[in-house]
This record gives structure tokens, C-alpha cells and sequence, in this order.
């Protein structure tokens, strides 16, 4: 067990965070699987019994919480060479009407948080001359959609963490890359937080915004599961180099490649007309 | 018809000063918003004799704002034109980098034009026009080493702009961004560095180093600040706008080999450069 790789990974009471640390465990990593509130932990707990799985307490914004947990891991096996950011919620809401405080909690979290814990993890990885990194980033790092570009915002934010990381821990032999999953069944409509305003109805994008929760909460079928997530970090993982980006579903693989495909003001007038239709189309 | 309404935040040097300048000029109605009275010397100066004027206004602070805003609408009734020009530069890699870094750069960057915008977007709506200038980079999208948060902030601001850009469009309101490359402006000198960059024990220092003065010789050779102020009259006449400017033709080719390479290939490009 000793020589096992040592994983660490945020957010992991459900969805990705959850698919990941099983799917690890089971491929040969001791995973530390953390997460902020330990009273989830328990399907956690049941699914993985008889792996190297081991639960602990990390809330990503905050800074004593996560060297906390860094600290235990590097104590318990002496090293860490996986890390997944995975922790991380979406805003939902019109750009104009988020509070000062709501802006400023989704970037705790997606952005300062994902930083957090990528510094204190860091040192321990140069120490060892090696390790890798992996963000959970999103489709909506490429691309910006209606409803939800606060969090998009901050997944861009990620895309270019990702970039310029790569470039400044490349002679340590640190590796970083980003997952962008697509339209994902995950219980990620409860990590979904609506902006005050919008759930009051007092909105002045109340119709439109409604009408676009309506899509976003009926994801098609064919959009895949968290597992396929898993799967792609651990393809990331089996790699003898990552790549930048690993998109993950049909949909993020295609949009971008549309975006690419259309010059610049054709994909501007899509993303107009598209949010016209929206505002046309009302509630089923 | 009244001359248009302008608010440009952080209007006392660089980007900022000469776009306010240029368009009082060129009769507009221009607020230069500054922050720290003791560097606002300029602004009043000009503000003798056209029609500029010098307002205080943190766009870290939301009381600030709103009361600068408030301000405004009070006096002229309307803003037709807002520039999101306000923004530092945090330089250092990273791990050099302290939370309370990361905070600052992205409070001003990014919370700092969402506070303004949403200050000014409720008259715009109201009066169902209005164009939204926002400043962003060519490090918005390519993820730049060393300048990875103030790319990061940068990126964020890309997203912003589109995401507006949809949102205000029913209502009449036009938002689009400029990404200028290196320009001369004060924004080397008014960077400021990491908590732990210039610190001995920093393992990434030779790096710092070869970066700054890679750096140090691309805006020797910039140019001009009448460039970026020339994309603004530009986006100012557009009608709608595009989704985005650039500035120079050194921008548009790195814009296009962004679009053109694989990743991993432009990346190897990059580090070449830099290792």
C-alpha cells in the first residue's frame, strides 16, 4: 500500500469529486478523498469499503482548513501525486443583478479556492521533483452561456490558471491540465445557487431566466455521467504527458469546435439569437 | 440632442487619461473617475477648460460607486457611454502569490467593473441605450506565465463581456471589449509584485528575472497610448459593435495563431521563449 500514488480530492460528496475518488481507489491510488461538510460523507463511506480510500474534512475557502488537510495527507504518506480540483458551484442569475456578495462567494470557491488549495499542494509536489494537477473546469470555460456568466467567468478564470500554470511549474516536472466536462448528469442542480433577486421574482430578466433554468435543469439523456468524468481524469493520469484540455461529452467537444469553425461576428450573432429565442420562447 | 454622457474609471494616467481627454475633445461629457486624490493633479488641470470632470471613485468600494454613479445621473440625467478601464497589474508566478493577492487583483479586475457596470446598467436599461466599453487584454486569452492572475482576471473579463453582451442587448445596451497588447502606458510601473517574488527563498526567481526583462524589452518597443484611444472612437462609431477590438497588428497575429494552432503547440512555442 505504502507505494500506491497519493491522491487528493476536493469536493467529493458527490458527482465528479465522488466518481473520481472511487474510480482512483480502484485503479491503484491511495486517494484522500475530501469534502467541506463530513456529515455527506456517508454514501462515500459505504461505497468505498475495502478501498484506499480515506475521508477527510477540507473546506477550499478557507486557508487554515486547507493547510490543515494538506498537512495531515503529507504526514499520513509523505506525499502527493495527484491533485483534482474538483470542489466548485455554479451562479445562476442575470449579470446585472448578483450582490456584491454573491459574485464574490463563486469566485471563493471556483477561483481562490481551486488556488488555495493548488499553493499549499505545490511545495510538496516540487519537493519531490513531480506530480499532477488536474482542474475541473468546464465547457462553460470556453464558452460563455445566458443565465449562468458569473460562473462561466469564473471557469475562464481556471482556463487561464491552467495556461500559465503549466508554463511556471514545467521545470519542476509538474504537470497541469483542465477537464471540461460538457452538459453532465450530476446532482449539480443542488450546487446550483440562484441569485437572490431571481428567487425572489423580482428579476427584470425574470421570463427569460426562467425559460433558461427550464433547459438547464432538463439535461438530454444522452448527456453522460459523472463516471465518464472519472474516467477521462484517470486517462489524464495513465498519459505519459497530459495535454491541456480534456473535454469530456459530445457537446464539449463540438461547441468548441463550432466556436473555431465560425469567425468571430457569426458566433457573436449566434449567441444573440439564440438568447432571443429564449426570451421568445417563454415557459412551457 | 445633448452631447453623450461618459464615465471612464480610472482616468488619471494611461488608458484612462488619454481616452477622457480625447473625447472631451471631442465633446463629450466626460467623468474621469480616479481613485487616490493625490495622483487626480492631471485630471483638474484639464478640467479647466473642457468638459471633464474629475470625479473620486473607488471601484473596490460599493458605497463609493453607487454614490459616484448617483452622483452623475443627478447632474446629467443619463450615462450614455461607460469605459471599464480601471485595473491593475499583479505580477509574480503563483505559488508566489499570496491569497490576499489573488483577492486584490481580482477585487479590483473583476469585482471592481461588476460593481461599476452594475451601478450604471439599471438608467441604461431604463432609457434603453447604452454602450459598455469593457478594458480587457491580450493576456485574456492567452493564459500568460507570470502574469497568471491578471490573465486569469482577464479571461473573467472576456467572459463577463460576452455574457453582457447577450443579456443587454433586448434592453438596447451595447457592450463589447478592446484587448490592447503593450501600449505605453504606466501600467509596468504601476504593477505591483507577490508577496513572496522578490523573497530569497522563491524557488521560481531565475524565472522572474528572465520574464521581467523579456517584458522590459516588449514595451520598450510599444506603442503609443493614440493607438488604444483611436480603437475607442472606433467602437464608439460601430453600431452595433463587434464582439471585440484589438488594437495593433502584432495582437491580431497572436489572435490568429491562437485560433490557427493546437494548444500544445502554441504552449511550445511559448516556453521556447521563455526557457
Amino acid at each position: 500500500m505504502e507505494s500506491l500514488p497519493v491522491a487528493l480530492i476536493t469536493g467529493c460528496s458527490t458527482g465528479i469529486g465522488f466518481e473520481t475518488a472511487l474510480l482512483l481507489a480502484r485503479k491503484g491510488h491511495r486517494v484522500y478523498a475530501t469534502m467541506r461538510d463530513l456529515k455527506k460523507a456517508r454514501s462515500l463511506k459505504e461505497a468505498s469499503v475495502g478501498l484506499p480510500v480515506e475521508i477527510l474534512t477540507l473546506d477550499v475557502d478557507k486557508a487554515s482548513s486547507v493547510k490543515k488537510a494538506v498537512a495531515a495527507i503529507v504526514k499520513k504518506a509523505g506525499r502527493i501525486d495527484v491533485l483534482v480540483n474538483n470542489a466548485g458551484w455554479g451562479a445562476f442569475g442575470a449579470m446585472e443583478e448578483y450582490s456584491d456578495e454573491e459574485i464574490h462567494a463563486q469566485y471563493e470557491t471556483n477561483v481562490f479556492g481551486l488556488l488555495r488549495v493548488t499553493r499549499a499542494v505545490l511545495p510538496v509536489m516540487r519537493a519531490q521533483g513531480s506530480g499532477r494537477i488536474l482542474h475541473i473546469g468546464s465547457l462553460a470555460g470556453k464558452m460563455t452561456f445566458a443565465g449562468i456568466g458569473l460562473y462561466c467567468s469564473s471557469k475562464y478564470a481556471v482556463e487561464a490558471i491552467t495556461e500559465s500554470l503549466r508554463l511556471e511549474v514545467h521545470p519542476f516536472h509538474i504537470e497541469v491540465a483542465v477537464v471540461e466536462p460538457g452538459n453532465i448528469r450530476t446532482p449539480f442542480k443542488v450546487n446550483r445557487r440562484q441569485a437572490k433577486i431571481f428567487l425572489e421574482k423580482k428579476s427584470a430578466y425574470q421570463n427569460v431566466l426562467e425559460r433558461i433554468l427550464y433547459f438547464g435543469n432538463h439535461p438530454p439523456d444522452s448527456a453522460p455521467g459523472p463516471d465518464r468524468v472519472a474516467k477521462t481524469v484517470l486517462k489524464a493520469l495513465q498519459a505519459s504527458r497530459m495535454a491541456i484540455r480534456y473535454p469530456v461529452g459530445r457537446d464539449a467537444i463540438m461547441f468548441p469546435l463550432i466556436r473555431w469553425f465560425l469567425p468571430d461576428f457569426l458566433y457573436d450573432q449566434v449567441l444573440q439569437m439564440r438568447y432571443f429565442q429564449f426570451q421568445k420562447e417563454g415557459l412551457p | 440632442m445633448n452631447p453623450s454622457v461618459v464615465l471612464i474609471t480610472g482616468a488619471n494616467s494611461g488608458f484612462g487619461l488619454a481616452t477622457a481627454q480625447a473625447l472631451a475633445e471631442g465633446g463629450y461629457r466626460v467623468y474621469a473617475t480616479y481613485r487616490n486624490p493625490r495622483k487626480a493633479g492631471h485630471l483638474w488641470q484639464l478640467s479647466k477648460n473642457m468638459t471633464l470632470f474629475p470625479l473620486l471613485m473607488d471601484v473596490n468600494r460599493e458605497t463609493s460607486v453607487d454614490r459616484a454613479v448617483r452622483q452623475i445621473l443627478k447632474r446629467e440625467g443619463k450615462i450614455d457611454i461607460l469605459l471599464n478601464n480601471a485595473g491593475f497589474v499583479m505580477a509574480g508566478c503563483w505559488e508566489d502569490l499570496s491569497d490576499s493577492d489573488i483577492e486584490a487583483q481580482f477585487q479590483t479586475n473583476v469585482f471592481g467593473l461588476l460593481r461599476v457596470t452594475r451601478a450604471v446598467l439599471p438608467s441604461m436599461r431604463k432609457q434603453g441605450s447604452g454602450k459598455i466599453i469593457n478594458v480587457g487584454s491580450v493576456a485574456g486569452f492567452m493564459g500568460t506565465p507570470f502574469l497568471g492572475a491578471y490573465s486569469a482576471t482577464k479571461f473573467a473579463v472576456n467572459s463577463i463581456t460576452e455574457a453582457l453582451r447577450m443579456e443587454g442587448r433586448p434592453w438596447g445596451v451595447d457592450v463589447t471589449e478592446i484587448n490592447p497588447g503593450e501600449v505605453q502606458t504606466n501600467v509596468v510601473q504601476n504593477a505591483r509584485i507577490g508577496q513572496k517574488v522578490k523573497s530569497s527563498s522563491s524557488p521560481y526567481t531565475a524565472f522572474t528575472l528572465q520574464v521581467e526583462a523579456w517584458q522590459k524589452g516588449r514595451f520598450e518597443k510599444a506603442a503609443p497610448v493614440g493607438i488604444f484611444v483611436k480603437t475607442v472612437f472606433k467602437a464608439l462609431g460601430d453600431k452595433p459593435t463587434k464582439r471585440r477590438y484589438l488594437v495593433k497588428w502584432d495582437d491580431r497575429f497572436l489572435y490568429f495563431l491562437r485560433w490557427l494552432l493546437p494548444d500544445t503547440l502554441l504552449e511550445w512555442g511559448f516556453s521556447k521563449m521563455l526557457y
